[in-house]
């Protein structure tokens, strides 16, 4: 979609998005030559086609951008990502395998949050486990008994940005119940490479 | 007054952009990859999963690297048959490596993700209204997947596509006028019109077909062993198409698709040999394929 103005026949530039309300985008435009403003406010149905092509919307320069640490941040919230019908997520169902955060879940954050490049997803990542430090005894050493949620080191929470946003919260999990059966109350790099050559990778 | 094309740009968001990106990411991710073969049908329940998986194998134990990619978000089944059920993917060297097959090679398969007992969904704040919107998350999420695994070298990407004609063509738009499709029928009549319909599309979007293979062509008789025939004699039908193969129903073949077992591990089985000499003849045709 493109804006022009009319009186100055030139094109409008697109200056914030404000946060989503209710499914809807407020995008605002301004024209370089006269200055006057407007706004697009879509409607649900827009809104969720546009975030259906996985792209972000804002200003120049901010959206469009090699941006993906943000993004995934956004993304590692469980915003503008899966849920699975009817429930928190994949192995949530023996109460252990969730990891007991929205952020997987994506449960009380508006879904499309992820359109915005200005999000703060300060708390997404905290959510995500990597504010999180090692818990028990050292880091990916068996604990005594399975922790319900094992801990993710910054550095395994970092590496996990490699799978997709959609995929992230579900290998997630599958993780969290390999360290589990194991004992393990860290997830850490080295439960990473000791889950890659027990899967074959 | 300026129109559309008269403007460059959106104003700020390059949403045009930012999809060509994606692509050329795909693309990007791909560039290893030799064959992209689509397998597909139109027509579901004719075995287009078990074909690809197994046919994968027998490549696999013919010395190419393969991997197989199931595309059919919804009622994924290549983990199972992989026997990859809850073995995740996992990161490594600044992309995602896959779980791999009893045969040695790589699945992605939402399978391996979303327990058999739910259903695969995206959040959406236009509820009720997801066939406004859902076929353009699959895709995006499909394209996400294409560029976030790291394929390495491969002779052959086997794609397992979801069933329906129209979705052939979708998924031949998608991947690009690279990809080669295998079409997958059973002899009857029913199976037999709808994938014509697909090879009829295929044709019309200009896409390549490969050939077909003829799965179900008749069981293997347990008392004299001879194949007896499942369906009414087909209608000579060829789609304009080389059949690949032809694959009689074997209940042991699908005993070992439910445990994950490839087909390779059993050679002496009707079935067996029917895929071999399927594999053999779709490879011949990845050869000689311009």
């Amino acid at each position: 979609v493109k804006f022009l103005c009319v009186p100055c026949d030139q094109p409008m530039k697109l200056a914030d998005v404000a946060p989503p309300d209710r499914g809807s985008l407020s995008v605002r435009y301004v024209c370089p030559e006269c200055g006057y403003e407007m706004a697009m406010l879509t409607n649900p149905y827009e809104t969720q086609v546009v975030q259906s092509l996985g792209v972000r919307v804002g200003p120049e320069g901010a959206a469009g951008e090699a941006d993906t640490a943000r993004a995934a941040a956004v993304a590692e919230a469980g915003v503008g990502t899966t849920s699975v019908s009817g429930g928190p997520g994949p192995g949530a169902g023996d109460g252990a395998g969730a990891t007991g955060t929205d952020a997987e879940s994506g449960g009380g954050r508006c879904p499309f949050a992820s359109l915005i490049p200005g999000s703060d997803t300060a708390s997404a990542e905290t959510a995500g486990g990597g504010g999180a430090g090692p818990s028990g005894g050292g880091s990916g050493a068996p604990a005594g008994r399975a922790a319900a949620v094992p801990v993710w080191t910054d550095q395994a929470s970092a590496r996990m940005k490699a799978i997709p946003a959609f995929v992230r919260p579900m290998a997630r999990t599958g993780i969290e119940k390999f360290a589990r059966d194991r004992g393990y109350a860290t997830i850490d790099e080295k439960v990473l490479e000791e889950a890659r050559a027990f899967f074959g990778m | 007054m300026k129109t559309y094309h008269d403007i460059a740009g959106d104003g700020g968001s390059r949403i045009l952009e930012q999809v060509a990106d994606q692509q050329a990411a795909v693309e990007e991710a791909l560039a290893g990859v030799r064959h992209l073969v689509a397998v597909g049908s139109g027509k579901g329940g004719v075995g287009k999963s078990t074909l690809t998986l197994q046919l994968a194998a027998v490549l696999a134990r013919r010395g190419r690297a393969v991997a197989v990619l199931d595309a059919d978000l919804n009622g994924p089944t290549q983990a199972r048959l992989a026997g990859v059920v809850e073995a995740v993917p996992l990161p490594g060297g600044g992309r995602m490596s896959l779980p791999r097959a009893r045969a040695g090679f790589g699945v992605f398969s939402m399978g391996s993700l979303v327990p058999e007992s739910r259903a695969v969904d995206f959040d959406s704040v236009a509820p009720g209204s997801s066939h406004t919107w859902r076929a353009t998350r699959e895709f995006t999420l499909l394209g996400e997947i294409l560029r976030s695994v790291a394929w390495g070298r491969l002779d052959a990407l086997l794609v397992d596509l979801p069933p329906g004609a129209e979705r052939v063509v979708q998924y031949a738009e998608f991947l690009g006028p690279r990809t080669d499709f295998v079409l997958v029928t059973i002899p009857s009549a029913l199976a037999r019109g709808v994938v014509s319909r697909s090879a009829a599309a295929l044709a019309g979007a200009g896409r390549r077909a490969l050939g077909y293979i003829l799965n179900m062509d008749g069981y293997a008789c347990a008392g004299c062993g001879e194949i007896r025939p499942l369906f009414p004699a087909p209608d000579g039908r060829d789609f304009g198409l080389p059949c690949l193969g032809s694959v009689p129903f074997d209940p042991e073949l699908a005993r070992l698709c439910d445990q994950g077992v490839p087909v390779t591990e059993h050679p002496d089985l009707p079935s067996a040999r029917a895929l071999a000499g399927a594999a053999d003849r779709l490879l011949h045709a990845l050869e000689v394929a311009p």
